[in-house]
């Protein structure tokens, strides 16, 4: 099953994480009609929410106006497509990597996100290409 | 997210069910706050009915753990679906947070 998502920046509803709704309800279509297991929903939903937010949110945004979503579901694998028209992002090598052996006193409270969606995903890949961000990913259940 | 909880002695056991993510993490933390008292000696958080938890969620957890761990307080989490037990592990959360399979077993810990 494939399905597509176009977001516009600034966001027509309002604020960055009204898109979150957008993001699960196309999850949960593509996990009920491909019989996803539970660990693939959440992985992909928390990897997109990261992904779409950091993009939306972080950094500089001045020349963002839209970001490309393509989802293609097959064998309980799912590819993720992001494109957008931001300034050069490689979320893969330019954001901070926390440690995660620290015990509980020292572990930092940021660089979480960027962190599972590089353990959650395989296949990663970054091109800047046509002053556009290109990123892909595969997402397995476990 | 909704909350309920329950306080027993100086245990006290909140539920939060529903998704925990970039637009209610805020509010998470808000809620999770306002339900300790200073007699909690030891606060179990119940996660069965949590069906969703992105990096944000999970940043309010570290928050309140590493917060009550500086008060010399006891925190647990328990009875984590499959899903979200996945997201605990691959994070490390289940390494440095203690996380049991059901209240009765965290009250026992």
């Amino acid at each position: 099953m494939q399905r597509t998502l176009h977001l516009s920046h600034p966001p027509e509803q309002g604020h960055p994480s009204d898109v979150l709704p957008l993001i699960e309800d196309i999850l949960n279509e593509m996990a009920e009609a491909d019989d996803w297991p539970v660990t693939l929903t959440m992985r992909a939903n928390l990897i997109l929410e990261e992904l779409v937010l950091n993009t939306l949110t972080h950094g500089d945004t001045s020349g963002l106006t839209e970001i490309d979503l393509e989802l293609e579901s097959e064998n309980h694998a799912l590819t993720i497509r992001l494109s957008d028209d931001g300034s050069a992002f490689n979320p893969l090598t330019d954001a901070p990597v926390p440690d995660v052996s620290l015990p509980l006193a020292d572990r930092p409270i940021g660089g979480l996100g960027v962190y599972l969606v590089k353990t959650m995903g395989e296949e990663l890949e970054y091109r800047r290409e046509n002053d556009r961000n290109h990123l892909k990913l595969v997402v397995h259940p476990e | 997210m909704e909350f309920s909880h329950d306080r027993s002695g100086d245990t006290l056991v909140v539920t939060a069910s529903g998704r925990v993510d970039g637009s209610n993490a805020s509010d998470f933390l808000e809620s999770l706050q306002g339900m300790f008292d200073p007699g909690d000696q030891r606060i179990i958080l119940d996660l069965g009915g949590l069906e969703y938890i992105s990096s944000a969620g999970l940043r309010v957890l570290l928050m309140a753990a590493q917060n009550l761990d500086r008060q010399s307080k006891s925190f647990s989490i328990c009875s984590l679906t499959e899903a979200v037990g996945d997201v605990f592990r691959i994070s490390g959360f289940d390494q440095i947070i203690n996380v049991f399979p059901s209240v009765e077993a965290a009250k026992q810990g």
